[in-house]
């Protein structure tokens, strides 16, 4: 009770932060208007050269450059309109307590005569106004449309509006729960796992229920379908640093699923004006390359572009000691890539009795 | 051995064989030829007396029913100076009969082309031609005529004359030709014409009916090209031999009229002997003309009297070799004789035989050679100065010939012969045509390629009523539009290898390039004079004049750009600006907009700002 209570206030007090810093943006926009100034916003630089990799923090992080936005400029003027208009409907749908997608924000946007190209440009500008009110998305409400899914035995109890103190249990449905608004709001209240086992795929996630991974290993599993989205990502942190579960991962046995491991354990750098998106203890169960040959798994030639994201990991500070560096070198011995499916070889239980039980005690001495 | 016959055939005959050099190849290509020979003929007799030309051009259906080929009636009528009754019938009913022989700028040679048009309609339809001519404006002479093609010689069917209210030619001919082909390349020729020609107004009306007029769009004509003699670096081995045959101081002919003269001048009524007569000669020596001077000459190395002169004919004078030929027709055979160079005579003879000295002949016969030019020209050229051109030989003149061509120092040939159409009605020309919303136009200075000179005048014009379908480029030689084979010319050549990009022009710009080249020789590939031969002087004019026109375009490009800028920036604020209040009023709590008015308008009126 005392974690839910803290909760409740540290949440109710980002959500007064977040709407004060946005009240300050109108506020100097609105004298610069009155007094026939043009009103502009300084967002921390997101180029190449702003993202710098901090050792002590274990995340990639902007450094110290500025980008000056301002309507005073002709070819920003449209995108400067648009990051007001985003600070506005932010403001309406966080003091509203409403929810919004990632799609929902580009469709809305239309209705005020503020006209997104695309998508992508709309999610930009998402990420733009993350950068000025240093805040992510999900702080604004804003959720991408893509869900992964988490299954176990642990209680939480909401605090979306209507729905303030009812509780659920993740294990009551076999088809797991959609880490959407709702969950990423909820309190987390109890359990009695002591393992998280993220993976990266539907299927397989689905064969765990199946399987009882969740009894067998007192865990909480979570389909990170694919890359894991950010609202994810700070569940998995909060299983973390909340409820103090170690967490592990399983992905495919490619330079992707090593990266999908990664980011997870130390963010991405497209999130690098965020933080508490990462959990530095996580550990990468497999598959790793020496599994490839250790468990004699069926295998598939790797592509260029496979190749070439290995090329490009390997500049990454992250990649430059121990297994990180060293599964990366067997991969491009190998230059052949395996799936979470080719333990179906030798049965489709074969993962989960022989394979996940093997990786875990090896993690220990990790 | 083998038995030939070798026989002589008419110029109506070649002409008639080789047809298809002259443009005759088939139905839709004659009529388009026919049409362009007629109308060019009756500009050209405009422009040479300065009357502002009004053509009138209408081409009918013999049988409006039958299909393509067919027989059509093609008229040609004009303002023009007429044609001497006289000279009608031999004008339209001969081969090689003209009258544009010099040398300068005109839209036809020689006068060919309207005969073989004549020539190709008996040819294919055995119409005879119909010519109306007034050269006086009082009254107009009505030919009806056939091309005797074997002789070629016109055979007067009929002749009447009428009164008439002005002077002018027409002339009707019946041919067979494809109008549903040729059509659009007539409508074109007819409308380029006109652009090239605004001091015309002419007139066209197509086989359906439909008139198309294009008045004229100014009223003073451009002055007439003159005529000039030949520039040094124009002229090769065969011109050169021509000139210096004619600038000979001819043998005169001995005929009764010139005995007379003799005998007049020499004071002497009776006949006498050849001693005698050159007695006499020298006591009156300085009295004497230089034709009876140089008979004498003769007479006193031949040693005849002038009954033995009415026996021969003189064959030749070589003075290189000390000789005289003649055929004596006495005794059927002919004649040698040696001249002796102590002989009084043999000066006289040898400076008459021999022309002019070198520097006399290049300063005389060419343009722009002066006495100093001349002489450093021998001096290059390894001749003396006063050496007479008479006694060269042939390997002589082709050294002399082909150091013409290679000495640099001759003057740039002179362009008066030449009769650009000058930029302001180029100009006004463009502006009618085209009703463009920017147009320039340059004269470059007058150039010249091996000789001969030539002006490039050049205009660009864009947006307005240009449709945004790319560039087009039209061409013209002499007042002549160039149709047919585009893809070789030296013009698209240059404009397709501009960069148009770097004069802020892209895409399917709104844009037509006019180019006019003015020469008393086109350099022509090919026989069709549809497209212009790439030399390097005329590549380098054409560059150098659209290289401007499109500086004078990006310039306007840039400008307008600016202003569409400014416009742009006043939308986008006025856009922009109260959406901003919207979303700053809510987002700040207040209830009342800001007062913004004032920054739509300093959004607007801001520069653009480099980033």
């Amino acid at each position: 009770m005392k974690n839910k209570s803290n909760r409740q206030k540290t949440a109710e007090a980002r959500k007064e932060k977040l709407l004060s810093v946005l009240q300050q943006h109108g506020i100097n926009i609105y004298n610069d208007l009155d007094q026939g100034r043009f009103p502009q916003f300084v967002i921390p630089s997101r180029s190449v050269n702003n993202i710098v990799y901090d050792k002590k923090i274990r995340q990639y992080i902007l450094g110290n450059a500025r980008a000056v936005r301002s309507s005073r400029n002709m070819s920003q003027l449209r995108s400067y309109t648009q990051l007001a208009w985003l600070a506005f409907f932010v403001n309406r749908l966080v003091r509203e307590g409403k929810s919004s997608t990632l799609r929902d924000i580009y469709y809305s946007s239309q209705a005020f005569s503020i006209d997104f190209e695309d998508q992508p440009e709309s999610d930009n500008i998402i990420v733009d106004l993350e950068a000025v009110t240093s805040s992510p998305r999900e702080e604004f409400h804003i959720f991408p449309e893509e869900r992964s899914s988490v299954f176990g035995d642990l209680t939480i109890e909401y605090t979306v509006p209507g729905y303030e103190g009812k509780r659920v249990n993740l294990s009551d449905h076999p088809d797991g729960y959609l880490i959407g608004p709702s969950l990423s709001s909820a309190e987390l209240v109890d359990t009695s796992a002591e393992l998280v086992i993220a993976i990266e795929k539907g299927g397989l996630f689905t064969r765990f229920v199946e399987e009882n991974v969740h009894k067998k290993f007192k865990s909480i599993i979570v389909d990170t379908a694919g890359q894991a989205p950010r609202s994810t990502r700070s569940l998995l942190r909060r299983l973390n640093q909340e409820l103090g579960l170690p967490v592990v991962i399983l992905a495919d046995g490619d330079v992707y699923g090593e990266h999908i491991a990664m980011v997870i354990k130390s963010g991405s750098a497209n999130a690098a004006h965020l933080r508490e998106l990462t959990v530095p203890d996580a550990k990468w169960l497999g598959v790793w390359a020496t599994d490839i040959e250790k468990y004699k798994l069926p295998t598939i030639p790797m592509t260029e572009s496979d190749i070439k994201r290995i090329y490009d990991l390997q500049k990454d500070p992250r990649y430059q000691e121990g297994n990180w560096k060293k599964q990366l070198e067997v991969f491009l011995k190998l230059k052949r890539k395996a799936e979470l499916e080719a333990f179906s070889k030798y049965g489709l239980t074969n993962i989960t009795d022989k394979y996940l039980p093997a990786k875990l005690e090896e993690s220990k001495s990790l | 051995m083998s038995k030939e016959t070798f026989s002589q055939i008419s110029p109506s005959e070649f002409f008639y064989r080789n047809r298809d050099l002259a443009g005759f190849s088939n139905p839709t290509r004659s009529l388009y030829t026919s049409v362009r020979e007629f109308v060019e003929n009756a500009l050209d007799a405009c422009d040479q007396k300065k009357i502002l030309p009004d053509i009138h051009l209408s081409i009918k259906a013999v049988d409006a029913e039958q299909s393509d080929p067919k027989h059509y009636v093609l008229t040609v009528r004009d303002n023009g100076p007429g044609i001497d009754p006289k000279h009608v019938p031999h004008a339209f009913g001969t081969v090689l009969y003209g009258s544009k022989f010099g040398l300068k700028q005109a839209r036809g040679m020689f006068g060919l082309g309207a005969t073989m048009a004549i020539l190709y309609g008996q040819i294919t339809t055995n119409k005879p031609v119909t010519v109306r001519s007034s050269s006086d404006g009082k009254t107009s002479d009505e030919f009806v005529m056939l091309l005797d093609i074997q002789k070629n010689k016109p055979v007067i069917l009929k002749h009447h004359v009428k009164e008439a209210a002005k002077t002018g030619l027409s002339v009707s001919i019946v041919l067979e030709g494809d109008y549903s082909k040729a059509g659009s390349k007539i409508r074109d020729y007819v409308s380029q014409t006109s652009l090239i020609t605004p001091y015309a107004t002419i007139t066209f009306e197509d086989p359906s009916g439909e008139k198309f007029h294009y008045p004229r769009i100014v009223k003073d004509m451009p002055p007439p090209p003159t005529i000039i003699k030949p520039h040094p670096h124009g002229v090769d081995v065969e011109t050169m031999r021509r000139m210096i045959v004619d600038t000979h101081y001819q043998i005169p002919p001995v005929d009764n009229k010139m005995i007379e003269k003799i005998r007049k001048e020499l004071g002497q009524k009776k006949n006498v002997s050849a001693k005698e007569i050159l007695e006499r000669t020298q006591k009156k020596w300085a009295d004497l003309s230089r034709p009876v001077r140089t008979v004498l000459a003769v007479m006193s190395f031949l040693n005849v009297d002038f009954e033995g002169l009415q026996k021969i004919r003189i064959d030749d004078i070589d003075v290189a070799n000390k000789k005289i030929t003649y055929w004596d027709f006495g005794e059927s055979q002919t004649h040698s004789v040696d001249l002796d160079p102590e002989s009084p005579y043999y000066k006289q003879l040898s400076n008459t035989v021999q022309g002019d000295t070198l520097v006399t002949f290049l300063t005389k016969r060419f343009q722009r050679v002066g006495p100093t030019t001349a002489e450093k020209f021998c001096e290059f050229a390894k001749f003396k100065p006063e050496r007479r051109i008479g006694s060269m030989t042939n390997e002589e003149l082709v050294k002399l010939a082909d150091a013409l061509q290679k000495f640099e120092d001759f003057l740039a040939p002179d362009p008066s012969c030449l009769a650009p159409l000058g930029e302001e009605p180029l100009s006004k020309g463009i502006m009618k045509f085209f009703n463009p919303e920017f147009a320039s136009v340059l004269q470059r200075s007058a150039s010249a390629y091996s000789g001969f000179p030539f002006i490039v005048e050049m205009g660009v014009a864009y947006g307005g009523d240009i449709p945004a379908s790319g560039l087009k480029v039209y061409r013209f030689a002499n007042r002549i539009p160039l149709l047919y084979d585009e893809g070789s010319d030296v013009v698209l050549k240059i404009v397709n290898e501009m960069d148009w990009s770097r004069y802020k022009i892209k895409g399917d710009p709104p844009l037509v390039i006019v180019s006019h080249i003015c020469s008393t020789r086109i350099p022509y590939k090919t026989v069709g004079k549809e497209n212009v031969a790439d030399r390097p002087e005329l590549e380098r004019e054409l560059k150098n004049a659209i290289q401007y026109l499109a500086r004078k375009l990006a310039v306007h490009m840039s400008r307008q750009g600016a202003a569409d800028m400014a416009k742009k920036r006043a939308n986008l604020y006025a856009k922009y600006v109260p959406l901003i209040s919207q979303f700053a009023t809510e987002l700040s709590g207040k209830k009342k907009e800001p007062n913004y008015k004032q920054l739509i308008k300093m959004g607007s009126e801001l520069e653009e700002q480099i980033q």
